[in-house]
């Protein structure tokens, strides 16, 4: 597997454009509201809200997101993340708030700013009627890339994705998870600082989605800061350094994976069958124990405690076996937030 | 400025690549109008017309034909061709998180039709010429005209584009706005003040001066005070409906 080129991406090219180094390093203009410098966050949000209507889609979110870091935006659907990010790159305008994204204001310097970051939307939106090549060409031509070094660049991209057979191929004869992956070379054919992915590997069988993990994680390793937004904990927690929590367009909490999961749900879940479960303690008397919460799903019953006895002990009074017991994850965290979980202790 | 005109003709690169795909299907609509219009009209009805201001029907209707292909091109590439750019192919979503922006999008929509305006009314013009339809000296003056209204017709398109609740609603608008302004531009008939409300009405059609224009080039007759009132009339109009189009399609961009 070719290595990505870094000096078309990340901060080996810009240290040789002293000019942009200068930029990054301007301290962010006074009242903003910040002590940071610049360079050392790649977004600083501050109250930022966007409303449709009486609809408030993103209500007051303050987020700060550090060069090099791989930050996942977590949240149910409808919660504002994929309209967070559309903000990001001067898609969408704010109502209120401030922000800026690589030192810049999205809505003031939207081209400038696109230069310099790549985005993955949700939906691919690839050129059906055209091949791999010209949808590559001609998104080459929108950042005003031609020529040997193009090409060769575009080539590299795609072996890097595994695409290289398909060069010539129309879109609509590559599989979901082909398409996905020229999204990705779309979004990488410029030198970039920063990449956005909107659900990346939402649809994806497991093969693709272990190959994508792994070209973010390189492209993370290569000083390209990461954001994503997903439905999958296992991604998130896999790849993220940092992750922050969605809901009805505020941010619920944000952290490390492991701190958010010590904090909202420490301890274990083990998981029952629902049918075995309720025919032997019912729903009222779970409610009653104050050392467990539960979580009733359509087949399932998670119940966490914070600590494994616990657990251990309520399988030997309900004389159940639970299917699986697990230490608390990510997920468990998310649908607490989302108010999926009926939390009795925390 | 410089950066906004180049994204904008990257913007017409991008439809270029799509539209010869299927170059031939794509065209074929605004090409075999006017071939049919000439058979029927020119060859068939003409023959029991009059002729008129001592042209026969067919030399009288053939330039407005020419004209009358840079409306239909500029519509239905601004109203269904927007469309599913906008809303099934992703093409304007993919278009913004690159270093386009709406204002790119909009002048790369209006300078498409434009160019697709001037080109249609050019080759239709040839082809009429080739059949002795036409007086040739002038026909290099008629794709400007031929731009113009691309560029207003165009711009009637993305406003449609603006306002319609589903694709079918596009019909609507075709049928009660276009081809008023297709069958009340001077092209089948000529357009006298003692006409009435018809004779106002169509003073702000685009088409009618864009009719007007093509005919005095391609007659060669009546060139300069033809250009003197069609000229700043279809620029005042093509100013006026791309400036509404403008505002109002990058509302809608700013949705997506």
């Amino acid at each position: 597997m070719p290595k990505l080129l870094p000096p078309l991406i990340g901060e080996s090219l810009r240290r040789s454009q002293g000019l942009e180094i200068a930029s990054n390093l301007l301290p962010i203009r006074s009242g903003f509201g910040f002590d940071h410098r610049v360079m050392e966050q790649v977004v600083l949000a501050e109250a930022l809200s966007l409303r449709y209507g009486t609809y408030t889609a993103v209500n007051k979110v303050t987020l700060a997101i550090s060069r090099g870091d791989c930050f996942g935006l977590l949240g149910p659907n409808g919660a504002g993340k994929s309209t967070f990010i559309r903000l990001l790159y001067g898609a969408r305008l704010r109502d209120e708030g401030e922000l800026l994204v690589l030192g810049m204001d999205p809505q003031i310097s939207p081209r400038q700013l696109k230069k310099r970051i790549g985005v993955v939307p949700q939906e691919n939106c690839l050129d059906d009627h055209l091949s791999v090549e010209e949808n590559l060409r001609i998104f080459g031509a929108y950042h005003g890339l031609y020529g040997t070094a193009f090409r060769i660049r575009v080539e590299e991209l795609l072996k890097f994705m595994s695409l290289d057979a398909k060069r010539d191929a129309g879109v609509k004869q590559l599989s979901g998870g082909m398409q996905r992956r020229l999204a990705f070379v779309r979004a990488l054919l410029h030198r970039l600082d920063f990449l956005i992915l909107d659900e990346p590997t939402t649809g994806l069988d497991p093969a693709v989605r272990q190959l994508l993990w792994e070209k973010v994680h390189e492209l993370n390793r290569e000083g390209v800061t990461i954001l994503l937004t997903t439905h999958y904990m296992e991604e998130a927690q896999k790849l993220c350094r940092n992750v922050a929590i969605m809901n009805e367009g505020s941010l619920a909490t944000e952290g490390r994976p492991g701190d958010l999961i010590q904090k909202h749900v420490p301890g274990f879940v083990a998981i029952f069958d629902r049918k075995s479960l309720e025919a032997r303690v019912s729903e009222a008397a779970l409610k009653t124990r104050f050392d467990i919460s539960f979580s009733l799903e359509p087949i399932q019953i998670l119940i966490r405690a914070p600590n494994l006895e616990t657990l251990l002990n309520l399988a030997k009074e309900w004389q159940t076996e639970p299917l699986m017991i697990r230490p608390s994850n990510l997920e468990d965290v998310f649908l607490k937030i989302s108010g999926k979980d009926l939390d009795r202790y925390a | 400025m410089l950066e906004t005109f180049r994204l904008a003709w990257k913007v017409v690169e991008h439809h270029w690549m799509v539209y010869r795909k299927n170059l031939f299907s794509n065209s074929s609509i605004t090409i075999s109008d006017p071939i049919f219009f000439t058979l029927a009209f020119g060859f068939g009805l003409g023959a029991y017309v009059q002729d008129i201001d001592g042209r026969s029907y067919l030399i009288f209707m053939a330039p407005g034909l020419a004209a009358g292909a840079a409306l239909l091109t500029s519509f239905f590439e601004c109203s269904y061709g927007t469309y599913f750019r906008l809303n099934f192919d992703g093409t304007f979503k993919a278009m913004l998180t690159s270093p386009v922006g709406v204002s790119e999008i909009i002048f790369g929509e209006l300078l498409w039709v434009a160019i697709k305006g001037a080109f249609m009314t050019f080759v239709i013009s040839f082809v009429l010429g080739v059949f002795g339809l036409i007086q040739w000296p002038f026909i290099w003056l008629v794709p400007i005209a031929g731009a113009l209204v691309g560029v207003a017709c165009g711009s009637i398109g993305l406003l449609a584009t603006t306002l319609v609740k589903n694709i079918d609603q596009f019909q609507v608008v075709y049928s009660f706005l276009i081809a008023p302004i297709y069958f009340l531009s001077g092209m089948f008939f000529p357009i006298h003040p003692d006409q009435g409300w018809i004779y106002w009405l169509v003073q702000i059609s685009p088409l009618y001066h864009g009719t007007r224009l093509v005919q005095s080039f391609l007659w060669q007759d009546g060139i300069a005070e033809n250009s003197l009132i069609h000229f700043p009339a279809l620029i005042l109009l093509t100013g006026i409906l791309g400036v509404f189009a403008y505002r109002r399609f990058k509302r809608k961009l700013q949705l997506i």
